[in-house]
Formats: structure tokens, sequence, C-alpha cells
């Protein structure tokens, strides 16, 4: 199997650390007390780390090569049967949002059995036709999904009981945002861990060489369609997350092509190479477009991340992250996208 | 009934070419994916909605205008691909991909997002022609877009650059050799696929809303349809644009019309499903 050093090249030390992390994850963790008085800022980092999880499931099928251009299709689904469950059953949300991570699953299923046999570019064109079909089939189901009025009044996050204590984690943003981070940091320690298992390991040998892989007896298919279930479930979590967050969603909004644009953008931004790469992208792209791109540009302001994936292509193939952490976890494949 | 289903079927077909057409041959030439091609579609016709609407220009005389908006969209495009690494297919479909993310911002800010129709109201008039009732529009439409083929076929099978583009799709090594400009040739597909834009994105704007993120649908109709036709095929095109068109007005008639924009989904995930190797074959993958 291929591991880590690019066979090319000679091995050379990153010139950045991992531990270069531990500050900025330090300021994540106290942002509240800094940010105390403003429930904006607040806001924004919980939606930017919403998105940073979205992109970390992304990130699962893409570092087997396939790139995805439908993941909206798991987000929406995921948003749906969480927000239909607890709307209309007044299920608590501890029990929808792991379910809509697996009614995300099922749809993978089903993309699964019109997809496995496409690779590159005609797999990211039938993930885009996809979202359709959800997407569609939602609009026009009134009597189960209320259609395109979409569903209003949504319960928040779920609270949490501990003894004599309840925490109404919905109550706060403060809440929100640390049952955000949480689910974020959650999500990163799964994916550090599939990215170092043999799926993992068996996943970057597809995609740097499939016929390779598969001579050295790597069943390509099976780890293929992991990857995929395993990128929907998150997605389909997040999209639950979502949808309790905002709480309120219809079809247009949560299958439309932003929530599979986004993933796509954080994670070639930050280096789909590397693991944290995507999320620091979120983490980053996300706040500045709402703090500084949103108030300068209310209607277009989110060109810049149309632009931002145009220069990241032309320019640092590799991604941000990537290009720091250059001589570990690189593909010897570094610069093209497949 | 079914013969005004089957009338505007093979109308809004015969659209669905012309739009397909330039996808098509951009796609067969220079093996790029053009995910921003919708949104080019989309911004012609807001050049023609604005056009029509702040200074009453006459619907024909809004082409020449879109089409120099598309042609330096489209050539800048071509810089844009001509500066990627390969794999050619799945590099193009990202970068066009932050391409039409930009135009559909750009778009949101010039035009704002609501929805915007070219209305001209001779063209809801029909006439009977043996029995078959024709609206002006359909008649347009299907006129205009057999001739725009009809013309786009004499220049690839009767002059002598489209013996240049045909080679080019057929082998670019082999043309190469043959002394055949074959980066010349990309640009020239650009171009060409610009004035088709041009010409369709009009239309476009008679025949549907447009909004920032309309182009989506019709990139999908031009994936679908060169996919079934293959590249350098026009008549493969027609049949592909009729079939899809007759198969959505089957689908507005029979299920209702919010259906409809499944159906050009439906047949790129069949078609796919079915030919896994794509547009031009095993050996190129």
């Amino acid at each position: 199997m291929i591991k880590g050093q690019p066979t090319s090249e000679p091995v050379q030390k990153p010139p950045i650390g991992q531990f270069a992390l531990l500050p900025g994850l330090a300021m994540l963790l106290v942002l509240p007390l800094v940010a105390g008085g403003s429930d904006y800022i607040l806001q924004v980092f919980t939606h930017a780390l919403l998105l940073a999880t979205l992109a970390l499931a992304w990130n699962i099928l893409a570092v087997s090569g396939s790139i995805s251009l439908g993941h909206a299709a798991f987000f929406g689904v995921g948003a749906y049967t969480s927000g239909l469950l607890s709307l209309e059953l007044g299920v608590s949300s501890w029990l929808t949002i792991p379910t809509a991570g697996l009614s995300a699953v099922a749809i993978a299923v089903l993309m699964w059995l019109f997809c496995h046999r496409l690779r590159g570019a005609y797999f990211a064109l039938a993930t885009l036709a996809f979202v359709e079909i959800p997407r569609v089939i939602t609009d026009n189901w009134d009597g189960l999904t209320r259609g395109s009025r979409g569903l209003v009044g949504l319960p928040g996050l779920p609270g949490l009981r501990l003894g004599a204590h309840h925490f109404d984690i919905s109550a706060s943003p403060t809440g929100s945002y640390y049952f955000v981070l949480g689910y974020g940091l959650l999500l990163l320690a799964m994916v550090t861990l599939i990215f170092r298992s043999n799926l993992g390991l068996a996943l970057q040998a597809i995609r740097e060489e499939e016929t390779a892989a598969s001579t050295l007896g790597i069943q390509v298919q099976k780890y293929r369609l992991m990857a995929l279930l395993l990128s929907a479930l998150f997605s389909g979590i997040t999209g639950a997350c979502y949808a309790h967050l905002v709480r309120y969603i219809e079809p247009g909004m949560v299958y439309g092509i932003h929530f599979s644009a986004i993933p796509l953008i954080f994670a070639i931004c930050g280096g789909r190479f590397t693991i944290i790469g995507p999320a620091l992208a979120a983490l980053v792209l996300y706040p500045l477009d709402q703090f500084l791109f949103h108030p300068l540009l209310p209607a277009g302001h989110e060109f810049l991340y149309g632009a931002v994936i145009i220069l990241t292509i032309l320019f640092l193939p590799s991604g941000f992250w990537g290009q720091l952490r250059k001589g570990h976890l690189v593909s010897i494949k570094t610069g093209s996208i497949e | 009934m079914w013969t005004t289903v089957l009338v505007s079927g093979i109308a809004l077909g015969s659209f669905y070419t012309l739009v397909a057409l330039g996808f098509a041959l951009i796609f067969g030439v220079t093996h790029t994916f053009n995910l921003a091609y919708g949104e080019l579609l989309v911004l012609a016709g807001y050049v023609a909605y604005w056009l029509w609407k702040t200074y009453g220009i006459s619907l024909l005389f809004t082409f020449p205008a879109a089409i120099v908006v598309t042609l330096a969209v489209c050539l800048i495009l071509q810089r844009l691909f001509s500066r990627l690494r390969e794999p050619m297919e799945m590099n193009s479909l990202v970068v066009s991909f932050g391409l039409a993310i930009l135009l559909q911002n750009g778009m949101l800010f010039l035009f704002s997002g609501d929805y915007r129709m070219i209305r001209v109201p001779f063209l809801n008039e029909g006439f009977r022609f043996h029995g078959l009732y024709l609206s002006y529009g359909q008649f347009t439409l299907l006129a205009l877009s057999l001739l725009v083929i009809a013309l786009t076929y004499l220049l690839m099978r009767h002059t002598y650059l489209g013996k240049g583009l045909r080679a080019t799709i057929q082998d670019k090594e082999s043309a190469a050799l043959a002394g055949i400009n074959v980066s010349g040739m990309g640009i020239l597909a650009f171009a060409i696929g610009a004035i088709l834009i041009g010409l369709a994105g009009p239309l476009f704007g008679c025949i549907h809303y447009l909004y920032p993120t309309a182009g989506l649908q019709a990139t999908l109709i031009a994936i679908t349809i060169t996919i079934f036709a293959g590249v350098g095929r026009i008549r493969s095109l027609i049949l592909g644009g009729w079939i899809l068109g007759l198969a959505e007005s089957c689908a507005v008639v029979v299920l209702g019309a919010s259906w409809r924009e499944l159906v050009s989904a439906l047949m790129l995930i069949t078609l796919l499903a079915l030919r896994p190797y794509g547009i031009l074959g095993k050996e190129e993958q």
C-alpha cells in the first residue's frame, strides 16, 4: 500500500507541525467567553463549525478519489428526517439526529446503485443529477413533507438532563455553539481514526492507482461503498443539526447547490489530502465571508467561494494546509484533482 | 391533447438540441466539462431581458448584444481552461463549477434574485395549420432552433473549418500531425459555442423564468443530450433533444409541471449507469 511519503520526492519535514493548531483549538474553546457580548459572532462561528463538519464528512469520500457534487442529497434528507420526526411525532432530537444519519445512509445506498461503476468527472455529474430526485420528491409530496412551504417552528437542539440539572442547549447561543463544537471534535477524531485505519489506507491507495490497489488485493468497490456510506452518515447528521439550529427548512434551501458546493470548496481550498484542512478552510472562509464580504456586498457575496476555488486549482492544487504540510500525507499525484 | 404534447415536445426538444450543440462542440474539441454552461445561457437571457425591459429593444436585436457578452466570458473561460493540467475532465469540471458560483453571484448582484421573463404578447397568439394548433412562440422556437442547427451542420460538414473541427474531435494527435492548429480549434470551438449560447439565451428567457440559479437545469439538459448522442453527431443530438423534450412534455401532462425537472436528471443518471465510461468510451479513461 502507498503510505505517506511520495516516492518521487526526497523525504522532507513539513514546514509546519500539527501542534501549530493547538492555539486555534484553545481559541475555539474559549470563544464564548471572549465574544460573550455578541450573539452574532457566536452564531457565525457555530455555522462555520457546522459547515466544517460537512466538509470533513465530504472528505471521507473524496479521499478515495471520488469528488461528489451531490452531498446536498444527504444533508437535505438528514434535515427533513430529523425535522419531520420531531415535528410530527414529537420524538426527542437525541433520537431523531442519529435516525437522520441512517436515512442519509439509505439514500447513499440508492446513489451507489446508480453510480458504482462511474469514476472521476462522470461520478461527479451523476451525483449532481442525483440530488434532483430527493429534492423534487420532497417538493411534491405535500402530504408528508408539506412541500415547498417547508417545515417551520422546528424544536431546537436537544437538551441535556444530568440529575437535577437541566441544560437547555438551544436556549442560548453558547449552548448551541458548544454542542456543534463537541460534534465537530468528535467527527474530527472519527475521521482521523478512519484515515489512519486500514480503510483509510485502502482508500488512499485506490485514489492513487486503482488498478494497482486491486492487484494488491484491495477490494476496491467494497471500500468505495464504505467511504460513501460513512460520508453520507455524517452529512445526514450535520443536516439534522442544521435543521434544529436554524429551525426552518425548505426543499430549495437544504437540497440546493449551496450545500453540495460548500464542502467541495472548503475541502479543495484547505487540502483534500489532509485530515483537518477542510475544517480549517471552513473556519477561515465562512467567517471571512460573513464578517467582511456580506456587509460589503449583501447580494452576491458568495462570489468569494467561486473565486477561491478557481484560484486554488490554478495556483495551489494541494490546498493551503496541504501546502504547509508538504512531505506528509501528500499524494504522489499532487497537483491533480481526480 | 396528445398532438399538443407532441408539438410542444418537439419545439422544446429542438431548443434543447440548440442548447446542447455548443456544449457538445466545446466538449468534443477540448475535452473540458463546462458546468458554467447554463449560467452563461442565463446571463445571455438577462442581457436580452435588460435591453428589452429598459430600452424597449425588440427581441430580435438583443441577440448580437447577448453574443458579445457570452463571447467575452467564453474566451476568458478558454484562457482559464488552457492553464489546467490533466485530468482535463475533472479539473475543468471543478474550475467551471467555481465559475458558475461566480456568475450566479454576479447575476444576483446585477439583476437581483427576482424571477424575470421576457414577455412578447405576439408569441402567445397562435395559428392553425392543418388542424394543428401552433403558438407563434412554439413556431419561433422550432424554426430558429432548427435554422441554427442546420447552419452549424453546414459549417461542420461543408467547410474547411468544419473539417478541421471534426478532425480535432476525432483524434487530437493525428489532427495536429496533419497540420491542424489544435489549440486554435479549441478557441474556435469556444467562440462558436459562445455564439450558440448567445442565440439560445434570449429564447430561454422567453420560455423560462430567469433567476441567478436557473442555469443548473440547462447545464444538466446539455450534458444529458451530449452523453446520449456522443460527440460530433449532430443528428443524434437532435434525436436526444426531441426524446428529452417529449419526455418532459409527457411528464408535465401526466404528473404535473413540478415533476418536469426530474426528467433530465433521471435520464442523465440512467444514461451514465448504462454507459459508465461516458462520452468518449473506455480507451479515454
